[in-house]
């Protein structure tokens, strides 16, 4: 996994960027704030699958108690977090230029602010435990038990209530008429953000894994 | 069968004898009530207000008493001999039953205060028990589970209210959306179901956990 891969990655990101800043046609209510859900979507898309990641790795670290598997539970969390934040952002920017505000309580924005505080309470559990056995046990245990609420968040709840927002990525009638230009784009943009996910996971562990071998030599 | 009994048993016991986590959680959910009503007045025809202000003090008194079942334990260091007789599983139901049952004891002074204190309009009453019984559900198994993770940590206490209430946050909307909906003569059967269905997808997956929560 080399210079090459990382190459082609930036490549591959900056190309469906540029297409679909500059090219991609504009759907007809949300005029230019189509732009922004090439971002949005990708990253919300991403959340998921990094906060899935973890809580597979804290169920693997239950069942085999191996460190390693803590390591990624830990770093999935902390992007699933971070790319969270991003579909956040630029959720509630588009939100401000189709519904007037950046904020209102959407069932959408409430249950994505849920799953902001369950996994920031996630990595205060894990701050707070001395220890590495006993935070990786503790924080996989925790980590399965917030991802319960995760589907009920991002799926359910949405559905259920009024909602503003429009149907998510996996909707229910099958976005046929979506254009060729933005179809291509945001399948472009979700390979490509999910790579950078898995890079970053990968450099994440790498660095926990060095900290973790420095220690003994530090103390 | 017979150690989650003998589990229930003991904490009541134990519970009975002092009585000041019962005194003590029955004091601030009183307390937080008397705040409440005081600030808000009689909501006799903001029936959504109600609703609101009625979870909250149900959450309140939840994250003031939950954390107890374990953290007890663990400061009387007595955990390591219960687990010499019961398996954690064992342990953990035993525990959640006695929050369960401490929860319902709390309720049957707070529910009918609030009620009488808020000046609220009778309720349909299945609809109303229901919803209530389904949340106390979600609300005690979140919080035991997160009880006995925190009793292995440092902080404790403190640490306590910041990480469950997360948890208790879809709990809470969910249960406080069916009372408004209750309140307004619509039907409340969806969140219902979502409350079910939350609470099942909990229980099932704490009582898979528990198993794993001490070393071996």
């Amino acid at each position: 996994l080399g210079i090459v891969w990382r190459i082609t990655l930036f490549l591959w990101i900056a190309a469906a960027m540029s297409v679909a800043l500059l090219k991609a046609p504009l759907v007809p209510v949300l005029l230019e704030t189509t732009r922004v859900l090439y971002f949005h979507i990708p990253s919300a898309w991403v959340t998921v699958v990094a906060l899935g990641w973890s809580m597979v790795h804290s169920i693997l670290y239950l069942v085999r108690r191996d460190l390693r598997h803590d390591d990624h539970a830990a770093a999935a969390a902390e992007l699933g977090l971070l790319f969270c934040i991003a579909a956040t952002v630029t959720g509630s920017l588009w939100a401000k230029s189709m519904w007037g505000a950046y904020w209102n309580w959407d069932p959408r924005e409430t249950s994505i602010f849920f799953i902001l505080l369950v996994y920031s309470a996630y990595l205060a559990l894990r701050g707070s435990i001395e220890g590495e056995e006993k935070r990786a046990r503790l924080s996989a245990v925790y980590s399965v038990i917030a991802y319960v609420a995760v589907p009920f968040l991002v799926f359910v709840v949405p559905r259920m209530y009024e909602t503003l927002h429009p149907d998510p990525l996996i909707n229910t009638r099958g976005k046929v008429d979506m254009d060729p230009m933005i179809r291509w784009c945001f399948t472009a943009m979700l390979v490509g953000f999910t790579a950078l996910f898995a890079w970053l996971q990968s450099l994440r562990v790498r660095v926990t894994r060095l900290e973790r071998r420095l220690r003994p030599a530090r103390a | 069968m017979a150690a989650i009994w003998a589990i229930l048993r003991k904490e009541c016991r134990s519970e009975w004898r002092t009585r000041y986590g019962l005194n003590a959680a029955l004091l601030f959910a009183v307390t937080s009530l008397t705040t409440v009503s005081f600030a808000a007045g009689r909501l006799g025809a903001r029936t959504d207000l109600l609703a609101s202000l009625f979870w909250i003090v149900l959450l309140f008194a939840t994250l003031a008493s939950m954390s107890h079942a374990f953290v007890r334990e663990v400061e009387g260091r007595t955990m390591l001999m219960l687990r010499l007789v019961a398996s954690p599983g064992e342990i953990a139901i035993g525990k959640l039953l006695f929050n369960l049952l401490f929860l319902a004891v709390l309720e049957v002074v707070i529910v009918p205060l609030f009620l009488v204190l808020m000046g609220a309009p009778a309720p349909p009453w299945g609809v109303f028990l229901a919803l209530l019984a389904l949340g106390t559900l979600s609300l005690a198994a979140t919080s035991t589970l997160i009880g006995a993770v925190i009793a292995q940590t440092r902080g404790r206490g403190a640490l306590f209210a910041g990480i469950s209430l997360p948890l208790l946050l879809p709990v809470l909307a969910a249960a406080l959306t069916g009372m408004r909906e209750m309140w307004a003569g619509h039907s409340a059967a969806g969140s219902l179901r979502l409350l079910a269905a939350y609470a099942v997808a909990l229980l099932a997956a704490s009582l898979l956990l528990y198993d794993h929560l001490w070393e071996d």
